[in-house]
């Protein structure tokens, strides 16, 4: 046995940096969702002085994908640097991309096909790909393959005035029809999460995340995007964290999906954000060969899904004691918890769901709840709520952090979860090496 | 058939489509250069090609893979002895190539590399022109670059085929223009794979022969309104006017190539091809012997023969490192970029970064723009820079640049810094004008990697790389700037750590004592002018205000403290800098510069107004000639020149001359200082400096490598 355990390759996370987030329409709206990835990869390759043949492989998530970039990864390999001879693919799994990216980078170590990876995700709210109405594109695409005049007119033939706006991406379950910021209202209803708690987890999470950029701690993991239109810009810090918010302000802000009984407001939901980031994976060998000191370990991960229908964002509660089970671990051995907050609503009522007994036994069979998590364990650089939410970035930019408070504090075990569209939960364990 | 044609031309008797090929394979040069041998062995594959009445189409192409005929071969224009011998040679090109165009069956020019000059010559004698989609094919008439002009039908078959306008511009300009560009220009008709580049010539030489006169295209725009100008006799002679007018307003009248060029393809529109064939050779005959035409011959074979230095003892550079992101640095970093360099700019400031990468985005915007780069070459260049305010990723640079502040303090912390960061074996290089390098290095722990790499501003475009090399440095860290320099397409030339090194000296020398003119009595725009009218681009006094004076002070400091005893220093400068009036930038210096005028790219200015503070100053106004300025500057400068030689501050006059013509605007047409002492005579030279340094001091005192019957430059 121990023999076997010494030869299977561990996934190191040795670093990962992020670029600014800032919402989108703002500082890189004129960007291109390349350049972002790019600037951070780039910067993760010098920082950690890292040959960019040792790169083995590129696995980047982004949701929103320009229609020019087929395989995103890919174009990200040639744009930064790496050898044109780096394998590389995107992934989508909407907000957890990322998380899928980062966990399929582990797979490649942990089965000795790959020593290095770069894992990561961008997302660029500001440039999002706008399409043509389905009835319009079939009768230009019927049109240009026509071969006659008439025939191309033909194909014109039968649409509507309705049919020529152009559409642009949405966040609304196809199988429902529901927004994100509806299906949380409708969770926040179900479970009764109060409008003041709701407003109080964003209060917090703001506070969090502009001390963390007080004390260094936010510095340490991001890094500047130079924007060279113009005369030059530098961008440096997140544009969304608001350290002078309080509870009056945000009490005072109108629900936006329910106007009259909702409770999701602006300031307790997470912005269209523009960012990326990116996650350095080796193999514990190979991570020693190089002299480079991993920050964790990947222990164990985990996807769920539930129906969309029903709670859109609860995946998490079911993707947790999944993956605490897989690394054989219980609630109260983690340490800290980086937990995506698309809308306070829905942490709240994920960690109502970990603690109820009712839902452990109702929906997972166990006899008891999964348990408790200490809000002051989570997110202690703020979370997407103050931070921002760039889709296909934000599951790296939780295990970076994870990552490096878990350095910091010398923690043992870490946990990362995030929520994601159609009804998906991610969660990750990392431990200390 | 004579020994040579059977080794450097073939000719391949027809196929059974009645293709018959002639192909060029020069044994002793790879890129098929025209001397007599090849144009005589060319005239027998022809004469060959006659023996086949049937055939249908002849191929001329070059049996070596990616290349045409990219052009004569200069020794047969540099070491002809007589303007006859020349004459001669151009007109046995002419006839081959004549005798080429009247083939009856149609013939087609395979280009699959560069076709120059002749080789152009001979590609416009075939009917039809197909070319490879390469990035090693252009095609131009580069003579008039070299002071000569096109002398195997160039002036006469190019305006025929692609019109008077486009032919001029490309005569007069030397133009080469790639694959694609040709074919819009019509001087192409196919543009292809090279894969298919035979294929495709066979399937020309199938078609009818081309018709002799081009049609005349009646179309509502501007392109066919100049074509049926062209046409008339009238409109051609307004054509003329203007392109001479144009050339003289850059030359100066300096260079005759591009007027006599003109002067060909006038007489051959107008009298006809014979007599216009009878005025190119004659002309070629007369600019060859010319001086002119030596001297920039020889700079185009010296810059040649410098790309292939310091290859021996270097180390790779896979990736270089700039420190300082300001004018300079972003210009370095742009031009590691472009030759394929990943690079990493560092500056202190966030901002400082940001516009340090947005400079460059702009220099390389501005390239796309001219058809330098493609968008995706510009693209791949722009994401190889990227941009720090630590030293995050020097620790695997083989080479950093820094480009600060000149400061000696600022130096010596920035070289501290790198050295924390640096891999042991990395260089670091100082882009310094005049700050010695040993002083720069004084606080090193690895002296020995630390040399000086002057770069000339503007960096992206400046030809010229000095590489200083202090005694302590080693020879690996030379030899790495070199080649790093060749890399960048720059010429480099080495010089010895002195004050000044070989260029701010010599140029910070000659403009003290254009400054010292002022003293004396002389006219600011006299002296320019005076300067001007020598060769140089731009006077001394616009040039102090585009170079700044606080900059042109801070050399002349340098360059007065350790010569101060033989060179006397001009206030004229520091009373300026005191008074805020710094140049160009500023507004005022030496001129008045209004804000349109400091614009990048300036309209044609209307006359200069100089400051009326520098003005007021010459009490005792003197009348001074053109030649006494220019004795006064230029001789100094020579002078000088020959003083860097003979302390071993220049490893030999071809540094020197590269140097002076590269770096500092010395005009090209007289070779530089060496090239210009050896014309004006040792002796002659000497006792003009002896009779200066009588009246004016002992920095005209003549360099004692200054020797009858010793030129720089034997002939």
């Amino acid at each position: 046995m121990a023999r076997a355990k010494s030869s299977h390759p561990r996934a190191a996370v040795v670093g990962g940096f992020r670029t600014p987030f800032m919402r989108a329409g703002t500082d890189f709206a004129q960007l291109d969702v390349l350049d972002l990835a790019r600037a951070v990869t780039v910067e993760l390759l010098q920082r950690f002085a890292l040959e960019p043949n040792e790169v083995d492989h590129v696995i980047y998530g982004n949701v929103t994908r320009p229609v020019h970039y087929s395989n995103l990864a890919r174009e990200l390999v040639l744009a930064a640097g790496l050898p044109r001879a780096t394998p590389a693919y995107t992934v989508t799994l909407a907000c957890a991309s990322a998380c899928q990216a980062i966990t399929d980078a582990t797979n490649l170590i942990e089965r000795g096909y790959a020593d290095v990876v770069i894992a990561g995700g961008v997302e660029m709210l500001s440039n999002v790909p706008i399409s043509l109405s389905p009835p319009l594109a079939r009768a230009l695409v019927g049109a240009s393959q026509a071969k006659s005049v008439g025939g191309k007119l033909g194909s014109l033939r039968g649409l509507s005035l309705a049919d020529l706006p152009p559409v642009a991406p949405s966040i609304t379950e196809t199988s429902t029809g529901l927004s994100m910021g509806q299906s949380a209202e409708l969770m926040a209803k179900k479970n009764g999460i109060k409008r003041e708690d709701q407003d109080g987890w964003a209060l917090a999470s703001h506070r969090k995340a502009a001390a963390a950029w007080d004390d260094g701690r936010l510095a340490e993991e991001v890094t500047p995007v130079y924007v060279a239109n113009n005369g030059g810009r530098a961008v440096t810090r997140d544009n969304h964290v608001r350290r002078d918010t309080s509870l009056e302000k945000l009490s005072a802000l109108k629900p936006v999906f329910d106007r009259n009984y909702g409770t999701v407001t602006a300031g307790n939901s997470s912005p269209l954000t523009d960012g990326a980031a990116s996650v350095l994976l080796m193999s514990t060998d190979k991570a020693k060969a190089l002299g480079l000191q991993p920050k964790a370990l990947v222990k164990s991960y985990a996807y769920s899904a539930v129906d969309p229908a029903d709670e859109l964002l609860i995946g998490p509660a079911y993707a947790i004691p999944k993956a605490l089970d897989r690394a054989g671990l219980a609630m109260s051995s983690i340490d800290i918890v980086e937990m995506h907050e698309a809308f306070a609503a829905q942490v709240l009522s994920t960690l109502q769901k970990l603690e109820s007994q009712t839902f452990a036994q109702q929906e997972l069979g166990r006899s008891e709840a999964v348990g408790r998590l200490d809000p002051d364990r989570i997110n202690l650089r703020g979370g997407s709520i103050a931070l921002g939410h760039p889709f296909g970035a934000t599951g790296a930019r939780c295990v970076t952090t994870l990552a490096n408070e878990m350095a910091r504090q010398s923690a043992q075990y870490g946990l990362v979860s995030v929520c994601a569209a159609g009804g998906v939960g991610a969660a990750i364990v990392l431990e200390r090496p | 058939m004579t020994l040579a044609v059977a080794s450097s031309v073939r000719f391949e008797a027809p196929d059974h489509e009645g293709v018959g090929r002639i192909v060029i394979d020069r044994p002793d040069d790879e890129i098929n250069a025209i001397n007599l041998d090849l144009v005589e062995a060319l005239g027998g594959a022809i004469r060959s090609a006659r023996a086949y009445p049937d055939m249908r189409g002849l191929v001329v192409a070059s049996a070596k893979p990616g290349q045409f005929v990219a052009g004569a071969d200069l020794k047969m224009v540099d070491q002809a002895p007589t303007a006859a011998d020349v004459e001669h040679a151009s007109r046995r090109f002419q006839a081959v190539c004549d005798e080429l165009a009247w083939l009856p069956c149609t013939t087609v020019a395979a280009i699959g590399g560069p076709a120059l000059g002749g080789g152009l010559e001979l590609a416009l004698a075939c009917d039809f022109r197909v070319a490879a989609d390469a990035p090693s094919v252009s095609l131009g008439q580069p003579e008039v670059n070299l002071g000569i002009l096109p002398a195997g039908g160039g002036t006469q078959r190019l305006p025929r085929l692609v019109g008077l306008e486009r032919a001029l511009d490309l005569i007069l300009s030397g133009r080469r223009l790639n694959a694609r560009r040709a074919r819009r220009a019509g001087l192409v008709d196919e543009v292809v794979h090279p894969q298919v580049l035979a294929q495709a010539a066979h399937a020309w030489a199938k078609k009818p022969k081309r018709p002799l006169q081009r049609p005349l295209h009646l179309a509502p725009n501007l392109a066919a309104a100049t074509d049926l100008a062209e046409h008339t006799p009238l409109g051609r002679q307004l054509m003329y006017r203007q392109a001479r007018a144009s050339v003289l307003a850059r030359t100066h009248g300096h260079y005759p190539a591009p007027l006599k060029a003109l002067e060909a393809v006038e007489i051959g529109l107008e009298k006809g091809m014979a007599a216009g064939l009878e005025a190119e050779s004659h002309a070629f005959g007369e600019l060859a012997q010319t001086d002119t035409t030596r001297n920039l011959i020889w700079l185009f074979m010296a810059t040649q023969h410098q790309k292939r230095l310091g290859k021996r003892d270097a180390r790779a550079v896979k990736r270089m490192a700039v420190v300082g992101a300001g004018f300079m640095g972003a210009a370095i970093a742009e031009v590691g970029a472009v030759a394929g360099l990943p690079v990493r700019v560092r500056d202190v400031k966030p901002e400082a970064v940001a516009k340090g990468l947005a400079r460059i985005r702009r220099m390389v915007d501005g390239a796309v723009a001219r058809r330098r780069f493609t968008p995706y070459e510009g693209r791949d260049i722009l994401q190889r820079v990227s941009g720090t305010t630590d030293y995050t990723g020097f620790a695997t640079t083989d080479l950093v640049i820094e480009a600060v502040f000149e400061d000696l303090a600022v130096k010596h912390k920035v070289i501290a810094e790198l050295e924390a960061v640096l891999p042991d074996q990395a260089v670091i290089a100082s882009n310094t004008s005049a700050l010695p390098i040993r002083e720069i290095a004084s606080q090193a722990r690895h002296k020995d990697r630390v040399v000086g790499m002057h770069f000339f501003s503007p960096a992206e475009r400046m030809p010229l790389l000095e590489v200083v090399k202090p005694a302590a440095a080693s020879d690996e860290a030379v030899a790495t700037a070199v080649s790093l320099g060749v890399k960048m397409g720059k010429t480099v030339i080495v010089v010895a750590d002195t004050p000044g090194f070989y260029t701010s000296r010599v140029l910070g020398v000659m403009m003290n004592e254009a400054a010292l003119l002022l003293d004396e009595g002389a006219q600011v725009q006299d002296v320019d002018r005076a300067l001007t009218d020598f060769g140089f681009p731009v006077g001394p006094f616009v040039l102090f205000d585009e170079v700044g004076l606080v900059v042109a002070q801070h050399v002349g400091e340098t360059v007065s403290a350790a010569f101060g005893d033989r060179l006397p220093v001009s206030t004229v400068v520091p009373e300026l800098v005191e008074a805020g009036q710094t140049g160009k930038a500023q507004g005022a210096g030496f001129y008045i510069w209004p804000k349109a005028s400091r614009l990048p790219r300036p309209l044609p200015q209307p006359k200069r107004k100089v400051n009326p503070k520098v003005a007021r100053r010459a009490m005792t106004r003197r009348a001074f000639s053109a030649e006494e300025i220019q004795d006064r500057l230029v001789l100094l400068f020579v002078n000088e020149a020959m003083r860097c030689l003979e302390e071993g501050v220049l490893q030999s006059p071809t540094d020197g001359d590269l140097g002076a013509v590269l770096g500092l605007g010395f005009p090209p047409f007289r070779g530089g200082p060496f090239h210009y002492a050896d014309a004006l005579g040792a002796g002659g030279l000497r006792d003009r400096l002896r009779r200066l340094a009588d009246e004016h001091g002992p920095r005209y005192t003549p360099a004692d490598r200054l020797r009858p019957g010793e030129p720089f430059f034997p002939r």
